[in-house]
């Protein structure tokens, strides 16, 4: 194995010069006990990731154990701080965490990695970096700013209009860097004719989301957009308009699952929306994981590894955030009336 | 006019009391929001209130025996997921069935509680506390991590929450409200005339005696779990209603707003005292807070929780002191006209 | 000695037969269960939550609840990474945190004690003002500025294996069991819990006692949200949400009766074991998540049952021998 990287090394070396390394092609069978942890359990998308990575499990034929094991949503913090530290314990070669505790799981972070054990982050990174070897990007967190901005541009059209963001919880690390992201591409003078009004929680709970939105609309009488890069509040915000008649007057738009989001979509409360494959993220997470946990590839910035059906991905710093490494999945799908059908099968 | 107060029962001074409060909010939020009071602030607060009113009301038949349910939220979840999954499963069942399959879900859990709390022995909030995991559990491994979706609702229940029953201009009094003031109406009636009422009452406010009165406690105490969990199951269909997409996170922290409500509403948390009427009252001002202050420009997004709690304490605190004052009048004029006859 | 074996046969026996019993399936199952690494860890985990079932203890014995912890352990954590940031010096601003926690519990006793208002009703209300704060200092960010020697503080070990904050649960745990079992103010909260009338007719002066009581749980949960800060190395709105009520179960589930004035400091320590044993246990065989909340709800309820099926079985018993 090390004689081929080593071999196909000289052999890009001479091709493409020294700063290109090896494209490493994963070996099969070799035994890694592996974790993957989501947010918490109980919830279609984290489930999705699940399927993906059993099935690069299977395909790899890792004779080792993969374990989904998460907390529940009402003690996601401590509970998955509590988990990565008993894998640490257990001595699993390698864990995937799709965070929810932002830099507090830092600390059991490092101690996993003191003890040796691979840690690699999806879905959700350390936002500082710490502890963690790598993040698998779904999208560029700077991309999903932009394609909030898109949207929000082509839902308004050339008129523009007042929107609003309907987000998660004000602690989850991804939405604020979305949302971070977005304000930063809307000083663009593309975008000068759509107004961002008001950034309101909804804590990904139905009752308050729904709520929030019928406040938003309220709050601004010429509100004619509610963004909600959250499953959650999307539907919630979508469902709210469509109860209270509203969507020829607001539209709904931002991140949704195809099977949450399809009557919206269809009866013209949400025309337009994006997500990427929970299910290929899983697969890519473990590729990624598995690699590193059996020293096929190190894990530093410039490798490029082969991950099954989905192809090459290049590891590389991770330019959304001062530290840290990451692999960019991608691309995002945009669901609109055309495509949502299929896609919610 | 405190002379007039005096001459009530406690509990209509109290409901009036608390009907005060809920209008010196909305003239506070009237003149702090512009375009605050108009149809709209009806329908939202009216079919919002509508779930955690009935679901206080369930509290209030607990916590009248000096007992507590913290399982609610649980039972609105799950009930709320499997009637939604059997909905979709088959979208020919009958709305009366589905309702009904929901208010017997949530009995037969609301029951076991009751049991436990009545035949067992065992504290309510012990029972409570575990049957609140307990019941979540089953919600997990029930649902296999899938969503009940809106696509595969039946229509009739996705066109329910938009359904009025009748309309005035743009004020509308929706299907749901209606639903939440008959059962309001319903217990109101039944706990002021009937037997059971009174004996819930006398439950409440002394457990020995009630029991030494020839009581039959334990029944009484177990029928008023069991009619709680009913109506945290009528609860969680009108939770899926609004909803559509139902996930295994539907309902949690109920329990403590719920709670909130309840003592808001005046009921005593040591049993004996309080009304339905003035729980609905307390759902209604919890709500009305939380509406307004979403609503409140000046407000920002962070200071709200800390107002909320405030202003909860602040209303409790209030009502309790007016109480006081009413009281010490009615001692006072009584003993002034005892007095007098001797 | 008589008395000695009494109370072993009781409650406490009981929960150290289920303690035993857990301790050994867990061996049995698990060989990373004995390990060092793991008794520290298991420990570390929730140190936090423990520390504060101690005061939660002399609250309940009261008669009383308080369902603010939580919120003030995260508003606590919240205030002290603010400080730090805006330029205070971090020990200055941990004393400043432990005044907040003092104040916040003095807060909490003004409302139950002078305006007499349940303590339910109270501190439900703080547990979403109290949060609110948090938020209102943190807003959408985490912080994470504290120095070195603060986040070794909670991180690394102190002396020996353990780190710093299990010696204090240890130092709280023995003045705890002292003041319950050998002091003057130990009997009060028992006699209060009992029956707060007769207690105040015989001249304990109940608001007093009350007062102290709901001081000292604002004082420790803040202590707890400052180390639980040290052990995440930074701080969040959302820090300790919901933690009260896994206090709650902890005290119940050590026999403490939630109608006040009978139960034991030692029940409590031992249900303590119980619950972190227990969930050790099932992490360690990969339970996770609802499964494992389930079965301590489970546990929580049948080992309130066990009394009275003990008295159940005696009645029919003693039937028996009569007849």
């Amino acid at each position: 194995m090390y004689k081929k990287i080593i071999s196909l090394i000289a052999v890009s070396a001479l091709f493409f010069g020294a700063t290109v390394m090896a494209h490493t092609i994963a070996k099969k069978g070799m035994k890694a006990d592996l974790v993957l942890m989501p947010k918490f359990l109980g919830i279609l998308v984290f489930d999705q990731a699940n399927n993906g990575a059993q099935e690069a499990h299977r395909e790899l034929g890792n004779p080792g154990k993969l374990e989904f094991l998460g907390p529940t949503p009402e003690n996601s913090v401590a509970g998955q701080i509590e988990i990565l530290t008993t894998a640490t314990t257990q001595g699993q070669d390698g864990i995937m965490i799709s965070n929810n505790a932002g830099d507090q799981i830092a600390p059991a972070a490092k101690a996993a990695r003191a003890k040796g054990m691979t840690v690699v982050t999806w879905d959700s990174p350390i936002p500082s970096g710490d502890g963690e070897q790598l993040f698998i990007a779904q999208v560029d967190f700077n991309e999903t700013g932009m394609v909030m901005a898109d949207m929000a541009l082509s839902i308004l059209g050339p008129g523009g209009g007042e929107f609003a963001v309907l987000s998660a919880t004000p602690d989850a690390a991804n939405q604020n860097a979305w949302n971070a992201s977005m304000k930063e591409h809307l000083k663009d003078p593309k975008y000068s004719k759509i107004k961002l009004v008001d950034l309101v929680y909804g804590d990904d709970q139905s009752e308050k989301s729904y709520n929030q939105a019928l406040a938003l609309v309220d709050k601004y009488p010429n509100l004619k957009l509610i963004m909600a890069p959250t499953t959650v509040g999307i539907a919630a915000a979508a469902k709210a308009m469509q109860d209270e008649g509203l969507c020829d007057q607001v539209k709904v738009s931002g991140l949704g699952l195809p099977a949450e989001m399809v009557s919206y979509t269809l009866n013209g409360c949400a025309p337009e929306f994006a997500l990427w494959s929970f299910v290929d993220l899983g697969y890519l997470s473990y590729y990624a994981t598995y690699m590193i946990a059996t020293g096929q590839i190190e894990g530093v910035a410039g490798e490029t590894f082969k991950a099954g059906r989905m192809g090459y991905y290049t590891i590389e710093k991770d330019p959304t955030r001062d530290k840290g490494l990451r692999v960019k999945m991608g691309p995002f799908s945009v669901y609109t009336k055309d495509n949502v059908e299929a896609a919610s099968k | 006019m405190l002379k007039y107060l005096s001459q009530m029962r406690p509990e209509k001074q109290r409901e009036l009391v608390l009907l005060l409060l809920i209008c010196l909010v909305v003239v506070f939020f009237a003149m702090m929001i512009p375009h605050y009071l108009n149809a709209r602030l009806f329908n939202r607060v009216s079919t919002s209130v509508a779930i955690m009113a009935v679901l206080a009301i369930g509290q209030t038949l607990v916590v009248l025996t000096r007992n507590i349910d913290l399982s609610v939220g649980s039972i609105v979840g799950f009930t709320a997921y499997f009637v939604g999954q059997q909905l979709s499963h088959n979208n020919d069942i009958d709305p009366l069935v589905a309702v009904l399959m929901a208010i017997g879900v949530g009995a037969l859990m609301g029951g076991f509680n009751g049991v436990l709390v009545a035949y067992c022995r065992v504290p309510a909030i012990i029972v409570t506390l575990g049957t609140m995991a307990l019941f979540r559990t089953l919600l997990v491994e029930y649902s296999d991590a899938q969503t009940v979706l809106t696509v595969n609702l039946p229509q009739w229940l996705l066109d329910l929450p938009r359904l009025n029953v009748m309309s005035h201009g743009r004020l509308h009094l929706r299907f749901v409200v209606v639903i939440m003031l008959s059962v309001v109406i319903l217990f109101q009636l039944f706990l002021r005339f009937s037997s059971f009422g009174r004996k819930l009452y006398a439950i409440g406010s002394n457990p020995e005696a009630a029991n030494n009165a020839g009581f039959p406690t334990q029944r009484i105490v177990l029928i008023s779990f069991l009619l709680c969990g009913a109506l945290a199951g009528l609860t969680g269909f009108l939770f899926l209603a609004r909803f559509g997409n139902i996930t295994v996170v539907a309902g949690i922290g109920f329990e403590l707003k719920s709670v909130a409500a309840v003592v808001v509403g005046g009921v005593n948390i040591f049993g004996g005292s309080g009304s339905i009427f003035g729980a609905t009252l307390g759902a209604v001002l919890i709500d009305l807070l939380e509406n307004s202050l979403i609503r409140w420009l000046q407000i920002s997004e962070f200071w709200r929780d800390a107002l909320l709690g405030l202003l909860i304490l602040a209303s409790v605190a209030t009502d309790s002191i007016f109480m006081k004052r009413i009281r010490l009048y009615w001692a006072k004029r009584h003993a002034a006209s005892t007095n007098s006859n001797s | 000695m008589s008395l000695k074996l009494k109370k072993l046969m009781g409650w406490e026996g009981f929960l150290l037969v289920v303690l035993l019993l857990i301790i050994s399936v867990n061996s049995f199952h698990s060989p990373a269960f004995l390990t060092v690494e793991n008794q520290v860890n298991l420990f570390v985990l929730s140190v936090e939550k423990i520390i504060i079932a101690l005061i939660m203890t002399f609250i309940i014995l009261n008669a009383e609840i308080d369902l603010s912890v939580a919120s003030m352990m995260g508003l606590a954590a919240c205030a002290l990474g603010w400080m730090v940031e805006s330029g205070t010096s971090t020990s200055t601003a941990i004393g400043l945190c432990l005044i907040i926690g003092f104040l916040g519990g003095a807060f909490n006793a003004y409302w139950i004690t002078v305006v007499k208002l349940p303590s339910l009703v109270v501190t439900l209300a703080m547990l979403i003002g109290f949060r609110g704060l948090a938020r209102v200092l943190i807003e959408d960010r985490s912080i994470r500025v504290f120095p070195p020697w603060f986040e070794n503080l909670g991180q690394q070990p102190f002396w020996g294996p353990l780190p710093l904050s299990v010696y204090i649960f240890l130092v709280l745990l023995v003045i705890s069991v002292l003041i319950l079992q050998y002091t003057g103010f130990g009997r009060y909260v028992y006699v209060i819990g009992i029956n707060q009338e007769v207690a105040a007719y015989s001249g304990v002066r109940v608001a007093r006692v009350k007062t102290i009581l709901f001081m000292m749980s604002g004082l420790i949960s803040a202590l707890a949200g400052i180390l639980f800060a040290a052990r995440l190395g930074s701080v969040r709105g959302d820090m300790g949400l919901g933690f009260e009520l896994d206090i709650i179960t902890m005290v119940l589930l050590g026999g403490v009766s939630i109608f006040g004035g009978s139960g034991s400091i030692y029940g409590v320590i031992l249900s303590i074991l119980i619950v972190l044993y227990l969930r050790n246990g099932m992490s360690l065989m990969n339970v996770t998540g609802h499964i494992q909340t389930g079965v301590i709800g489970v546990i929580l309820i049948l080992s309130a049952m066990i009394p009275n099926i003990k008295t159940w079985l005696e009645g029919i018993f003693e039937k028996k021998y009569a007849s």
